[in-house]
C-alpha cells in the first residue's frame, strides 16, 4: 500500500507562496480568513544561508496529534494519510501543542475551550464524510485523492520544489535530482547510476 | 519504553529529514573557489540550518498565526510521549490501584470502630458554610475527575466499544462540563483553602500519628493505638495540603488550557497539560483515600459532613486534643443546645 | 460568514467570507444585491446570478484553457466551469512555459470568478455620494463631457491612460481609438516599467524586447541578474532558472538588497542604488584588461566599441569601489565568471530601468553582452523580464505616447501606413487632431504626455506645455495611479481635472484618492477571464486566452466599452470599418486580423487567430526545452509564434524564439541585428561585416529591404502580380501584402537588413551610457564628477534635473530608498489586495531597513514609523528590520494604497468595493526624476528619512 508523503526541496523553494494560495483555492469551501493549512517558513531570512521550506501536515507515520487527541478524532487512511473527523473534534488544542510542524489550526480563540473545530491539511483527501458530498466539501474541502489527483499545493508548485505522492516515488525523484546536482555535466534527465532517462 | 517510542516518533520525522537533505547533498559541487563569498560559505553549510530548525529557531513567514514562524517544535511531541508513557498509566493506577489497595486493606483490616460505641451526643464540628463549601467542591471535583478521566483515557476504555457518534457526543459533553465546572472548583477550592488553613498547621504530635498509621490498623503492634490529634489529624492535614498545592497547580494549568486567546507558546501549553494531568493523579489518589476513610473505614466519620456534628465518642477517639481544647475553653456546642 | 482579521491597522466595516464554495458563491451574490442596492437597481447580470441554481459536484464540467493575468511569464491554466460558475482550477502540466507551476497569484486565479470586491455597475459621484448609472447613461455623460472639452480645449485635453492588462486586440483598439479621437496623449504602465529598455535596447540592436525566452535560460551557463528579483516578480521563471543552475550554471545577483533570488545565487553583489553603469563598466574594465572580450563578434557585429573602451578606462577598480562599493576581487571574480562560463545571459527588470538614466543603464547591459559575444545564441541574450501579463503586447501595439502600433513612430509616413491599414483617408485622420502648433510641436506628429507625468499635464502652467490646454479629462483604463510617484501632486491633479473616468474591474485609486464630491465616473470593466483574445508573454510568444465565464455583475469587456464610446463620439464607422460588431461587441478575431495586416515592423503579421488557437489547443506538443513542436499540427513551430513571425499567416513562419540568431535560417526563426539606423555613421560602415544568418544569399551586411532594393537584387519578379501592386514604392514595413518580406526570406535574408549593433546611440542625449548620480543622491561628493542633465523640455513637458540635484537633501534624508515587488501582490495591488487568498498573506505596508539604521533611530522590528520624503510627504508604515538591507538604504513594496499620509481612504470607496487590505503607497513619498529619453520615473534611487511614529 502506498504511503503518501510531502517533500520540500529547499534548493528549489523560493517562498512564492503558490502552495499556500493553491491550498486556499482548492479548499476554499472549508477555509476562512486567518486559517492556513500550509505555510512557507524562511530560515535566516535576508541573510546568506537563507532557505525556505513549505510546511503543512507531514502525515507522520506515528502521528503525535493522533496519539494526543482526547477525542480520538484522527484516523490514518490506507495511504498513510492522517485525517480527522471534525464532528468528533472537541477543539481542545492538544494536537497543536503536540504537532512538531504546527499543522493543526483553530478558527476561534474564545475562552473556555471554544477554539472551534480543528483544521489541517488533508493531503487534499477530504475527510470521513462520503466522497464529494456537500458535507465533505464544507468541512474538509477538496478530495483530489478520490479523483485520482495529488494535492493542489504540490501540483501547482512554481519550481517543483514541493513534491507529494508515494514516499518511494517522491524520494526517487529527489534522489535523481541530487545525483544530477552533483554531476551537473551529465545530460539532463540521464541518470548515470541507473543508465536510464526520466 | 520511552526510548522505543522516541525512536518511533523520530521515524515520524523522516519526511522532514529528507526534506532538509536538500540542503545537505550538494556540498561538494561549489566549494572550489577559494575566495568564495560569504554567501557561498553559508549556503553550503547545511548543518547550521538543520540545527537551527531543530532547535525551533523562528524564521520568516507570511502566516501570522501562533508560532507559525517556527518550523519544528520537538518539545510538543516529547511532552506527548511523557503523557502517553507516564501520565496515562499513572492516572489509571491512581484510580484502580488506590481503590484496589484500600479495598484490600478494608477486607484484611476491617473498619476502624468506635471503641466505646456511639454516645448519642453530637458535638458541632463544622458550620453550615463549611458543609456547603465542602460539598460544592466535592461535587465539582468528582465531576472534573470523571470527565477528566474520560478525556484522558476514554478513547481507550470506552470509544472502542461504542459508536463514533455516541462517543463524539460523550466526549464533547465531557469537555464542555470539564471546562465549565473548572471555575466552580477553583472558587470553592480557594475559599476552602483560606477558610480551613488555620486548622491545618502541622504540629509535633502529628509525627507520632504517622508512626502508628493513625491508629487505623486493627492488628499487630498498632492495634488499639490512638495517637493524639487536634481538629484535623495528620492524615487529614496531609490531604488538605495536597489539595491546596495540587489544587493550585491544577487550577492554574487548567486556566492556561482554556484561554487560547492568551496565545501561550506551545511549550507552555504542553507543560500545562502535563502538570494538569500530573496534579490530577495525586488529587485523584487522595480523593479515593478520603472517600474510603470517610465512608467505610472510619465509623462515624461520614456524619460530620452530613450534619456538621460528630459523636462525642468519635471526637474523643479520633481528635482527642481538639475535644480537650473545646471542652476547656467552652466552645464545645452540643447539637440540641 | 466568518472572517476575522489578524491585524487592526485597517478596520473593515464588513467581514465577508473568504473562500466561497459553489453554494456560498451564489448566496453571496444574492446577498450582495440585497445589501448594496434596492431591487429596482438590479442589473440583469446580477439577477442572473441570483437566480442561478446550486452547482452540484457532478454537474458537467467545461475545461477552458486560459492564461494567468498576473505577470508576463504567461502561465497556462485549465479553468473548470460548471453551470457558468468557475468552480475549479487544474494545473496545465502540458503547458510549455509553466508545466503546471504557479506562484501565489496564479494559484489564486480562480478568485477572479468570485470578484466580491469588484465594481458592480457604472457609478458616478454626485455630491459626495456614489450613484448608480445605467450603461447608456454613463456612456452618454462621459462621452459628452469629453466632446465638450474637445470643443473648448482640443482633443489633447482628454487623456487616454491604457492598460497592460488589455488583450492584444483591446490594446490595439485602444490605441486606434485615441488616434481616431485625435491625440497622442495615450500611454500605459510600460512607461514606468520597461520604457527605458524598449528605447535603449531597440536603439542598440533593433528590437527592445526579451531576446531569448524563459525556457531558453535552461541552456544558459551563467546568469547575471541585475535589478531583477524573479523569485518575487516572476516566480515561475525560477523553474527554468533553477533547472539551469542544477545543470551547472552560475547565478550572479546584483542588487542593493539581498533578495530571495540572491539567496539562490552563487555570487551576490551589492551595489549602491543607481550605480549600474559604473558597475558594468567596472566589469568591462576587467574584461578588456584581460582580453576576455569576443573580438571576432565585436568586429563583425558591433559598431562603436572603441568609444566604450575609452570610457571604461575611467572606471578602474578603485573608482568602482568608490562609486559602487564593490571590491576589486569581487569585480574580478564576477568578470571572470562571465567570461569563462558561456553562454551567459543578462536579466534585468525595474531595478535597472527605473532611473533618470534608465535608458543608458539598459544600453550598458547590452554592451556587456555584446563585448562577451553572448547575443543570438541559445542560453545567451538579454532576458528582459516584462511585468504585467500583456505589457509586451500593449507596448507592441503602441499604447505609448510616442508611437503608433508596431513602433512605427508618429511621423507622417507612419500615419499614412496605418491609415492605409485602417482603410481610411489620411486627411480624415489628420483632421481629428488639433491643427495648431505649440512650442514648435505639431500635436499629431509629436510625442504626447507620459503616463508617469499625466499629473504634470494637469497641473503645469499651460503656456509651458506643448499642447493647447491642460489635461481636463482622463480615462484611467486599467491603471492604478498609486504606481506614479509624487503622490501629493497626483492627488492635486485628480482634484483639479474636470472629470475622472475610471474604467476598471475595481474602483482603483483614481476613483477614491481625490477630495472631490462630483465629476468621477466608475465604469466596471470585465477581467480577461470574462472575454477572450491573444496575449503576448515577455518572450514575445502570443497565447490565445479563452473566455472562462461571462462578465460578472454588470461589467463589460473593454472593447465593448470602447465601441460604445466611439459610437457616442460618432467615429464608430471609421474605427470599426472592417470589424464585425455583434450587438455592441466588436469581434476579437477581426481585430487580430486587422493588426496582422499592419504590424510588419515587428512581425505581428503571421499570428492569425487560427494559428494561435491551434497552438493553444496543442500546448502539450511543444517541447519545454526548445519551445518547438517536434511533431503534431504545429510541427517545427515555436510555441506562440514569438514575434517576429514574418509575412502573412499563409507563409507559415514558425516565429522567432531567439532574436539575432545567425546560426539559423530566417525562415526557421534565425536572423541578425537590425539595420535600423542607416548604412553608415560619420563615414563608417555600420552594416555587419562577414556575419549573416545561415542560408543568406547576401553573404555580408545589407540594408533593410525596399521595393527598389528588390529590383536591384533582381528579385522583384519573385513577387506575384498582386504583391507588386502593393509593394511598389513601399518597403518591408509598409508593404501590406507582405510580398517584400516573403521574397527576402525566400532568399535567406531578413527583411529588416543586416547591420551591426551600435553601442553609440547618436540620437540620444548621452550617445554612450554615462554615469550620472541620481537626482536625490546620498553621495554629494560625487555630484560634481557625475552630474545630471540641465533642466530641459522632454516631449511636451518641462523636466527638472539639475535644479533638483543642486540641493543637498542627503543631510536631512540620508537613507537611499528603492521600491519593488512582493510575490503576493501585483502592480498597484487593487486586484490582489481584493483577493482574500492573497490579501491575507500580505496585510500591512512596511519599509525594510537595516539593523544598524534601525538601532540608530531606536526603531525595532514591527514598530510603526514615519517615512519622510524630501518633497514633504510623510507616510506611516511598519518597520521591517532585516539584514536583507545594507546600512544607509531602505526598501518599500509599491502595491499598497488606500491610506494617504495617515488618512484612510476607505470611506471614499463605493460600498463593498474597498480591498481587504489597505495601506500607504510607497509612491506617496517617492520623488521627482524622469528618464531623459522616455520619461521613466526614478523610483529605484531616491532618498528618505525614517523616524519612529
Amino acid at each position: 500500500m502506498a504511503v503518501m508523503k510531502f517533500l520540500c526541496d529547499t534548493k528549489r523553494c523560493i517562498e512564492c507562496n503558490g502552495c499556500v494560495t493553491a491550498c486556499k483555492n482548492e479548499n476554499a469551501s472549508a477555509l476562512e480568513w486567518g486559517i492556513q493549512r500550509r505555510r512557507v517558513v524562511t530560515i535566516n531570512d535576508g541573510e546568506p544561508g537563507e532557505a525556505s521550506i513549505s510546511v503543512a501536515c507531514m502525515h507522520c507515520t506515528d502521528a503525535p496529534c493522533m496519539a494526543v487527541c482526547p477525542a480520538d478524532c484522527f484516523y490514518q487512511t490506507d495511504d498513510g494519510l492522517i485525517l480527522h473527523n471534525k464532528d468528533t473534534c472537541i477543539g481542545c488544542g492538544y494536537c497543536f501543542y503536540a504537532c512538531p510542524f504546527g499543522a493543526p489550526q483553530f478558527p476561534k480563540k474564545t475562552a473556555f475551550g471554544s477554539r472551534g473545530k480543528m483544521d489541517k491539511c488533508t493531503f487534499c483527501a477530504g475527510g470521513p464524510e462520503e466522497d464529494f458530498s456537500e458535507a465533505e466539501r464544507l468541512k474538509y474541502g477538496a478530495n483530489r485523492i478520490a479523483e485520482g489527483k495529488l494535492p493542489m499545493c504540490a501540483e501547482l508548485c512554481a519550481t517543483k520544489a514541493l513534491l507529494a505522492g508515494d514516499a518511494g516515488v517522491v524520494s526517487d525523484i529527489y534522489r535523481e535530482r541530487m545525483v544530477l546536482r552533483n554531476n551537473p555535466d551529465t545530460i539532463w534527465g540521464y541518470i548515470p547510476t541507473v543508465g536510464s532517462s526520466n | 519504553m520511552l526510548n522505543k517510542k522516541l525512536n518511533k516518533s523520530l521515524r515520524s520525522l523522516f519526511a522532514l529529514l529528507v526534506l532538509l537533505m536538500g540542503v545537505g547533498f550538494s556540498t561538494t559541487a561549489l566549494a572550489a573557489d577559494e575566495q568564495s563569498s560569504k554567501q557561498q560559505a553559508v549556503t553550503e553549510n547545511p548543518a547550521d540550518l538543520w540545527r537551527a530548525v531543530k532547535a525551533g529557531e523562528p524564521g520568516f513567514t507570511t502566516y501570522n498565526s501562533l508560532e507559525s514562524d517556527v518550523l519544528i517544535n520537538v518539545v510538543g511531541n516529547d511532552g506527548r510521549l511523557v503523557r502517553d508513557t507516564y501520565v496515562k498509566p499513572a492516572i489509571a493506577l491512581s484510580v484502580v490501584g488506590v481503590f484496589g489497595a484500600f479495598l484490600l486493606f478494608y477486607l484484611v483490616n476491617g473498619p476502624s470502630k468506635l471503641e466505646k460505641g456511639f454516645s448519642g451526643r453530637m458535638l458541632e464540628r463544622w458550620d453550615k458554610s463549611d458543609i456547603w463549601l465542602h460539598w460544592v467542591m466535592a461535587v465539582a471535583c468528582l465531576i472534573l475527575m470523571v470527565t477528566g478521566i474520560f478525556l484522558l483515557l476514554g478513547r481507550h476504555f470506552l470509544a472502542p466499544y461504542i459508536g463514533e457518534g455516541t462517543w463524539g457526543a460523550i466526549i464533547i459533553t465531557c469537555k464542555f462540563i470539564h471546562d465549565w465546572v473548572g471555575p466552580v472548583f477553583i472558587v470553592s477550592w480557594l475559599l476552602s483553602v483560606i477558610k480551613w488553613m488555620p486548622l491545618q498547621t502541622f504540629k509535633l504530635y502529628d509525627l507520632k500519628w504517622f508512626l502508628v498509621v493513625g491508629g487505623y490498623i486493627n492488628f499487630g503492634p498498632f492495634k488499639g493505638k490512638h495517637p493524639d490529634s487536634g481538629f484535623a489529624n495528620a492524615g487529614e492535614k496531609m490531604w488538605f495540603w495536597a489539595l491546596a498545592i495540587f489544587g493550585l497547580f491544577v487550577s492554574v494549568s487548567g486556566l492556561m488550557l482554556v484561554f487560547p486567546n492568551l496565545d501561550l507558546p506551545r511549550v507552555a501549553s504542553m507543560a500545562a497539560l502535563l502538570i494538569h494531568a500530573g496534579s490530577a493523579v495525586i488529587l485523584i489518589a487522595f480523593t479515593i483515600v478520603h472517600i474510603w476513610m470517610a465512608t467505610v473505614l472510619s465509623e462515624g466519620g461520614m456524619e460530620c459532613m452530613v450534619s456538621g456534628y460528630c459523636d462525642e465518642n468519635w471526637a474523643k477517639q479520633h481528635h482527642n486534643l481538639w475535644y480537650d481544647e473545646i471542652k476547656a475553653n467552652g466552645t464545645l456546642k452540643y447539637q440540641d443546645d | 460568514m466568518r472572517l476575522t482579521r489578524k491585524t487592526d491597522t485597517v478596520e473593515k466595516v464588513e467581514k465577508p467570507g473568504l473562500g466561497l464554495n459553489r453554494r456560498q458563491f451564489l448566496k453571496s451574490a444574492s446577498l450582495a444585491t440585497g445589501g448594496i442596492a434596492a431591487a429596482s437597481m438590479l442589473g440583469s447580470g446580477m439577477m442572473r446570478k441570483a437566480e442561478a441554481k446550486d452547482v452540484p459536484y457532478d454537474a458537467p464540467t467545461d475545461v477552458i484553457r486560459t492564461i494567468c493575468s498576473h505577470c508576463s511569464v504567461g502561465c497556462g491554466i485549465y479553468a473548470e466551469v460548471q453551470n457558468g460558475v468557475w468552480t475549479g482550477q487544474e494545473p496545465a502540466f502540458d503547458h510549455p512555459f509553466n508545466s503546471g507551476g504557479h506562484c501565489a497569484k496564479g494559484a489564486a486565479l480562480r478568485e477572479h470568478g468570485h470578484g466580491e470586491r469588484r465594481l458592480k455597475y457604472p457609478m458616478k459621484l454626485v455630491g459626495g455620494k456614489w450613484k448608480k448609472l445605467s450603461w447608456d447613461q454613463a456612456i452618454e455623460e462621459v462621452g459628452q463631457k469629453a466632446l465638450d472639452i474637445r470643443s473648448e480645449s482640443g482633443p489633447d485635453s482628454v487623456y487616454f491612460m491604457g492598460s497592460a492588462k488589455f488583450s492584444n486586440e483591446q490594446a490595439y483598439l485602444y490605441r486606434k481609438l485615441a488616434a481616431m479621437w485625435g491625440t497622442n496623449n495615450v500611454d500605459h504602465s510600460a512607461r514606468i516599467c520597461h520604457s527605458t529598455t524598449v528605447a535603449g535596447v531597440a536603439n542598440t540592436w533593433g528590437y527592445g524586447a526579451q531576446t531569448n525566452s524563459f525556457n531558453d535560460i535552461r541552456k544558459s551557463k551563467c546568469m547575471l541578474f541585475i535589478g531583477s528579483n524573479p523569485c518575487e516578480a516572476h516566480p515561475v521563471a525560477m523553474q527554468h532558472i533553477l533547472t539551469g543552475k542544477e545543470r551547472g550554471a552560475k547565478i550572479i545577483v546584483v542588487d542593493p538588497r539581498f533578495t530571495r533570488t540572491a539567496a539562490k545565487s552563487d555570487e551576490y553583489v551589492h551595489i549602491r542604488p543607481g550605480t549600474d553603469i559604473p558597475f558594468i563598466y567596472g566589469l568591462l574594465w576587467h574584461i578588456f584588461e584581460n582580453g576576455w572580450e569576443d573580438e571576432s563578434f565585436i568586429s563583425q557585429r558591433v559598431y562603436g566599441m572603441e568609444r566604450i573602451r575609452e570610457e571604461v578606462k575611467k572606471y578602474p577598480p578603485e573608482e568602482v569601489e568608490h562609486v559602487v562599493g564593490v571590491t576589486k576581487p569581487q569585480m574580478h571574480r564576477v568578470a571572470k565568471m562571465l567570461a569563462e562560463t558561456k553562454p551567459g545571459t543578462v536579466v534585468w527588470c525595474m531595478g535597472g530601468t527605473q532611473h533618470h538614466i534608465g535608458n543608458a543603464n539598459t544600453r550598458a547591459y547590452c554592451i556587456l553582452q555584446l563585448a562577451l559575444g553572448n547575443m543570438g545564441v541559445e542560453g545567451g541574450g538579454t532576458n528582459i523580464f516584462r511585468g504585467h501579463d500583456n505589457v509586451q503586447g500593449a507596448t507592441d501595439f503602441g499604447l505609448l505616447f510616442d508611437t503608433l502600433p508596431g513602433y512605427y513612430g508618429l511621423k507622417t509616413g507612419s500615419w499614412k501606413h496605418w491609415a492605409n491599414v485602417w482603410d481610411l483617408d489620411y486627411e480624415w485622420v489628420k483632421s481629428r487632431f488639433d491643427q495648431g502648433d505649440y512650442l514648435g510641436q505639431d500635436p499629431m506628429t509629436s510625442t504626447g504626455i507620459p503616463c508617469s507625468r499625466w499629473h504634470d499635464g494637469v497641473l503645469e502652467d499651460k503656456s509651458k506645455i506643448a499642447q493647447k490646454d491642460n489635461i481636463r479629462l482622463a480615462f484611467f483604463w486599467g491603471q492604478s495611479v498609486n504606481t506614479e510617484t509624487r503622490g501629493r501632486e497626483v492627488r492635486e491633479a485628480l482634484d483639479k481635472m474636470d472629470t475622472i473616468v475610471v474604467v476598471d474591474p475595481f474602483p482603483t485609486m483614481a476613483g477614491v484618492m481625490h477630495n472631490r464630491t462630483d465629476g468621477v465616473y466608475l465604469l466596471p470593466a470585465a477581467t480577461q477571464f470574462e472575454t477572450y483574445g491573444s496575449v503576448s508573454a515577455s518572450n514575445r510568444s502570443l497565447q490565445w486566452r479563452d473566455q472562462v465565464i461571462t462578465p460578472l455583475f454588470e461589467s463589460k469587456p473593454d472593447h465593448e466599452i470602447m465601441y460604445r464610446l466611439a459610437k457616442k463620439w460618432g467615429i464608430e464607422q471609421q474605427t470599426f470599418k472592417n470589424i464585425e460588431i455583434k450587438g455592441n461587441e466588436p469581434l476579437i478575431e477581426d481585430l487580430t486580423r486587422e493588426f496582422n495586416r499592419g504590424m510588419w515592423t515587428i512581425g505581428y503579421t503571421g499570428q492569425s487567430p487560427e494559428r494561435l488557437k491551434m497552438h493553444q489547443q496543442n500546448w502539450g506538443t511543444f517541447d519545454v526545452e526548445s519551445l518547438e513542436a517536434p511533431g503534431g499540427p504545429a510541427r517545427g513551430e515555436t510555441y506562440g509564434l514569438p514575434w517576429p513571425c514574418w509575412g502573412t499567416p499563409e507563409n507559415k513562419h514558425p516565429g522567432t524564439q531567439i532574436l539575432y540568431r545567425t546560426g539559423r535560417e530566417v525562415k526557421y526563426g534565425g536572423g541578425n541585428f537590425r539595420a535600423r539606423y542607416g548604412v553608415e555613421h560619420n563615414g563608417t560602415n555600420i552594416l555587419a561585416e562577414g556575419s549573416f544568418s545561415k542560408g543568406s544569399e547576401i553573404k555580408d551586411g545589407y540594408p533593410e529591404f525596399t521595393a527598389d532594393m528588390l529590383k536591384q537584387l533582381g528579385w522583384w519578379d519573385d513577387l506575384t502580380a498582386e504583391e507588386k501592386v502593393h509593394a511598389e514604392g513601399k518597403n518591408w514595413k509598409t508593404d501590406i501584402s507582405g510580398g517584400i518580406q516573403r521574397v527576402a526570406i525566400e532568399h535567406g535574408c531578413i527583411p529588416y537588413g543586416n547591420a551591426k549593433a551600435r553601442v553609440v546611440v547618436w540620437n540620444f542625449p548621452d550617445d554612450i551610457p554615462l554615469h550620472r548620480e541620481p537626482l536625490y543622491t546620498p553621495r554629494r561628493d560625487l555630484v560634481a564628477k557625475y552630474p545630471t542633465y540641465d533642466d530641459r523640455m522632454v516631449a511636451r513637458l518641462p523636466t527638472l534635473y539639475k535644479s533638483i540635484q543642486e540641493k543637498d537633501f542627503a543631510k536631512d534624508f540620508p537613507l537611499a530608498l528603492t521600491s519593488g515587488r512582493l510575490v503576493e501582490h501585483e502592480g498597484g495591488g487593487e486586484e490582489t489586495r481584493s483577493n482574500p487568498w492573497l490579501a491575507e498573506l500580505q496585510q500591512e505596508m512596511f519599509i525594510e531597513m537595516s539593523p544598524a539604521d534601525a538601532a540608530d533611530r531606536g526603531i525595532r522590528d514591527g514598530d510603526a514609523v514615519f517615512v519622510h520624503s524630501p518633497e514633504g510627504a510623510k507616510i506611516r508604515v511598519k518597520a521591517m528590520v532585516t539584514p536583507r538591507i545594507t546600512e544607509g538604504e531602505s526598501f518599500m513594496p509599491y502595491h499598497f494604497a488606500g491610506v494617504f499620509e495617515s488618512e484612510s481612504l476607505e470611506k471614499n470607496y463605493p460600498q463593498g468595493t474597498a480591498p481587504y487590505v489597505l495601506g500607504e503607497s510607497a509612491n506617496t513619498v517617492l520623488t521627482y526624476g524622469y528618464d531623459v529619453v522616455t520619461q521613466m520615473q526614478e523610483t529605484k534611487s531616491s532618498l528618505c528619512q525614517i523616524s519612529k511614529a
